[in-house]
């Protein structure tokens, strides 16, 4: 028996080793960049951090600044462009972010992506603040109806990222969720890989998923009063005249009336007479998407900015 | 509970290390903890359907005992009907009580009568075909004085239930199973390794050959007007190794398994995909099943000692009830039907038993004969899996129909080369291994180091590969 037992310990040791191996060299795994919170409560990426994307097809690099991609080439005539996993790209090379093909059509301006995935809409806010000491002359906050709900601490409290109390009118700082336990799985990226194939209650999920669709519908009468609270705290708040809210397809055309009716400066997205932007298995924009994307928002500058 | 599952993952390392922790001494108390464990094995499914299991078991246990204490023969043919009648009665009701409802409502309209009976909302019992049959064994072979009774109701309990074979065999005989339980068991360091490696090969059978070439298979049967004869030639040879890689996947896990808590199952499968003709095909496919009809079907018929008209009769139906055995549907009736139209030309002539040997014995590849044989019989078992792959009657025609067509000889328009490549790496080790129990038996004779990197790439090859989890087949037979 002790044989058996020390033969089937050295077996597995073996076999995770070699695991760990083939799942590094053939880059099964997209490597997932380490998360620290700056001074200023926001929660970006170590510096000049690079990795594999899932295939290993390209490399995503985190600047010095923090942020995914490149940073411009100077800071004059400035656009900063914030968001969400969608702005953040990493399943795309460079020269599919929003920056490179916003660059193409505007080539007297500088841009900056600012993007992390997950970020709520009143995180992207604190980051523009933050932004803001880079005297762009416009920045384009990409959002959808997810990042608005998740923003508001009452509908769903998230320790882990920044919301705002719609009660008392303060913002909540996330803090970062088990870093210990993610260190370890980003690190074994067998562990990591198994994680992701083989998620545990699928089913459940699944089901919960459906349950989530149904609540969606009724999402905005329910919460419409909180959501009119987040908004005018961001007017409030925050410099909104040279900002442009960017919203992906299928917003909620209530949400984007309540900003219109504040004075916001609003783009919707619109794929109707398009090919499909996203990818077959994730929601996420291809680069021909993204190529897309840019134009939309261009066209909408130029008519609105004549940029 | 399946076995590719992580449920199964952590159930067995615990039910193991209980098990041998308890001592090869304590064979009750070790029958009691595979009794519990089989329990909730198949409670995890669905619990409601223990009692299903726990009333066939206490009523074969009592009619053993009955069996055993007379003598007199109507008395002991009464208490066979009795467990005869309870076993298949669960059976019948749950299996096929809505085809036969079904089946009588279509012969009355189709003599302009209306019958207005509903079908039922019944969930067919998990393995239920299985354990039936497993129990039944025990009663007929009591009856028959092949077998004597057994008083201890844990070990009993633990025969009927036991956990690696209870959902889809191999279907074991009480004079085979029974008798270890009541015998010393202990830890062999070689069978457990042989164990497990079978289990590794089962798994690999079942995770990268079944549940990939069943997406294929799915694909093509499912929209087969819409593709050409030789697409839907490979189509039925994705299902051939999908039901193959599948059934005898679980077979390999459940002998494996057994072998770690030190019991011998019989087997199941003998690589049937290299016979030469259909009788070496149903010595080689569900041995436990044909054995069992030839044991308590065929054999109390009369087997083949009658006339040419009772052979044929006999054959039939064997064959037929055996397609029956499978599903309350047509199409399983007709697969059974068409292997025994298959058969009896060699039954007739004589010559079904002359291929018993290994095919190219001691030799690496088959003559040209062999190879002939093997792909005509081959070629016969995929026209029959499309009756039993197949939704109904009508599809199946419709596809045999759009098969044997001269699109048969087009291009094939699904060409997935890597699964067709995995298939090939299986039918290539299947070959070389096929003087074993199972295609890698006989590894053992390579240095550990090129052995384990084997097995490595086996895991390797199951988690690139893991697909959509894909039920076993046989779950539902």
């Amino acid at each position: 028996m002790k044989k058996f037992f020390k033969n089937i310990v050295l077996f597995l040791l073996l076999t995770i080793c070699i695991g760990e191996i083939v799942v590094r060299l053939t880059h099964v795994n997209s490597d997932i960049p380490q998360r620290i919170i700056d001074v200023d409560g926001i929660q970006k990426y170590y510096p000049n951090q690079e990795g594999y994307w899932k295939g290993g097809d390209h490399k995503w690099k985190i600047n010095s600044m923090g942020w995914p991609g490149e940073l411009p080439e100077s800071y004059d005539n400035l656009i900063t462009i914030i968001g969400d996993s969608y702005i953040e790209n990493f399943m795309n090379p460079n020269d599919c972010h929003q920056s490179s093909f916003l660059k193409k059509e505007m080539p007297n301006h500088n841009f900056f992506e600012a993007a992390r995935s997950g970020v709520t809409l009143i995180e992207s806010m604190e980051i523009s603040k933050q932004m803001d000491t880079l005297k762009p002359v416009l920045t384009l906050i990409h959002t959808g109806d997810g990042d608005i709900y998740e923003s508001i601490k009452e509908i769903k409290s998230l320790t882990d990222i920044t919301q705002l109390n719609t009660n008392t009118e303060e913002i909540v700082q996330g803090k970062m969720k088990s870093p210990g336990l993610k260190k370890v799985l980003y690190s074994c990226k067998l562990l990591y890989y198994l994680y992701n194939r083989f998620p545990i209650n699928l089913s459940n999920e699944t089901q919960e998923d459906s349950k989530k669709v149904k609540i969606e519908i009724s999402k905005f009468k329910t919460n419409e009063t909180k959501v009119r609270v987040l908004i005018n705290y961001i007017k409030n708040n925050y410099r909104i005249d040279d900002k442009v809210f960017v919203f992906k397809p299928n917003s909620d055309h209530n949400i984007i009336n309540i900003f219109k009716s504040l004075g916001f400066n609003t783009i919707l997205l619109d794929p109707s007479n398009d090919k499909n932007w996203s990818f077959d298995h994730d929601p996420h924009w291809t680069c021909y998407g993204h190529e897309r994307v840019s134009k939309q928002v261009y066209n909408k500058l130029k008519l609105r900015y004549n940029l | 509970m399946f076995f590719n599952s992580i449920d199964f993952f952590v159930f067995l390392p615990i039910v193991f290390g209980l098990y041998w922790l308890i001592g090869s001494k304590r064979i009750k108390e070790q029958n009691f903890l595979i009794a519990i464990a089989s329990y909730v094995f198949y409670g995890w499914w669905d619990w409601r359907f223990l009692s299903l299991i726990l009333f066939s078991t206490l009523v074969d246990y009592t009619i053993g005992i009955y069996l055993n204490k007379t003598e007199k023969l109507s008395k002991r043919k009464v208490l066979l009907w009795i467990s005869i009648g309870v076993n298949l009665g669960f059976l019948g009701f749950f299996k096929y009580y809505n085809f036969f409802i079904d089946s009588l409502v279509d012969s009355f309209t189709f003599f302009g009568k209306e019958l207005n009976i509903n079908t039922l909302n019944i969930i067919l019992p998990v393995g239920i075909s299985f354990y039936t049959f497993q129990t039944l064994s025990y009663t007929i072979d009591v009856y028959n004085k092949k077998l004597k009774p057994t008083k201890d109701f844990v070990g009993f309990m633990a025969f009927v239930s036991f956990f690696p074979q209870l959902v889809a065999g191999p279907i074991e005989r009480a004079t085979n199973l029974l008798p270890q339980f009541s015998k010393e068991r202990s830890f062999n360091y070689a069978n457990a390794v042989d164990g497990l490696r079978q289990v590794l090969w089962g798994l690999f059978k079942k995770i990268v050959i079944a549940d990939n070439c069943a997406k294929y298979a799915n694909i093509i049967f499912n929209n087969h007007t819409e593709y050409n004869g030789s697409t839907l030639l490979l189509g039925a040879f994705f299902f051939a190794f999908q039901i193959y890689g599948d059934f005898s996947g679980y077979s390999d896990i459940a002998i494996g398994i057994s072998r770690l808590f030190g019991f011998n199952l019989k087997r199941n499968f003998a690589f049937p995909y290299f016979s030469r003709d259909i009788a070496e095909f149903w010595r080689r496919w569900h041995i436990s099943l044909s054995t069992w009809f030839r044991d308590y079907l065929y054999i109390p018929l009369g087997g083949s000692r009658g006339g040419t008209k009772m052979k044929v009769r006999n054959t039939f139906i064997i064959f037929v009830v055996s397609g029956f055995w499978h599903g309350a549907n047509w199409t399983f009736i007709i697969w059974g039907a068409l292997n025994a139209l298959y058969f009896l030309p060699l039954l007739l002539t004589n010559k079904n038993r002359k291929n018993t040997d290994l095919v190219a014995e001691g030799k690496y590849l088959p003559s040209i004969k062999e190879f002939a044989q093997m792909t005509l019989t081959f070629f016969l078992t995929l026209l029959a899996w499309v009756f039993f792959r197949a939704d109904s009657v009508s599809h199946a025609i419709s596809y045999l129909q759009n098969l044997l067509t001269s699109s048969l000889f087009y291009k094939v328009e699904i060409f997935p080369s890597t699964i067709l490549l995995l298939v090939l790496f299986f039918i290539i080790t299947e070959w070389f291994g096929r003087s074993g129990e199972y295609a890698i038996e006989k590894i053992d004779f390579i240095k550990r180091p090129i052995r384990w990197a084997f097995y490595i790439t086996l895991i390797i090859l199951m988690f690139s590969f893991t697909g959509e989890e894909q039920q076993f087949i046989y779950f539902q037979f």
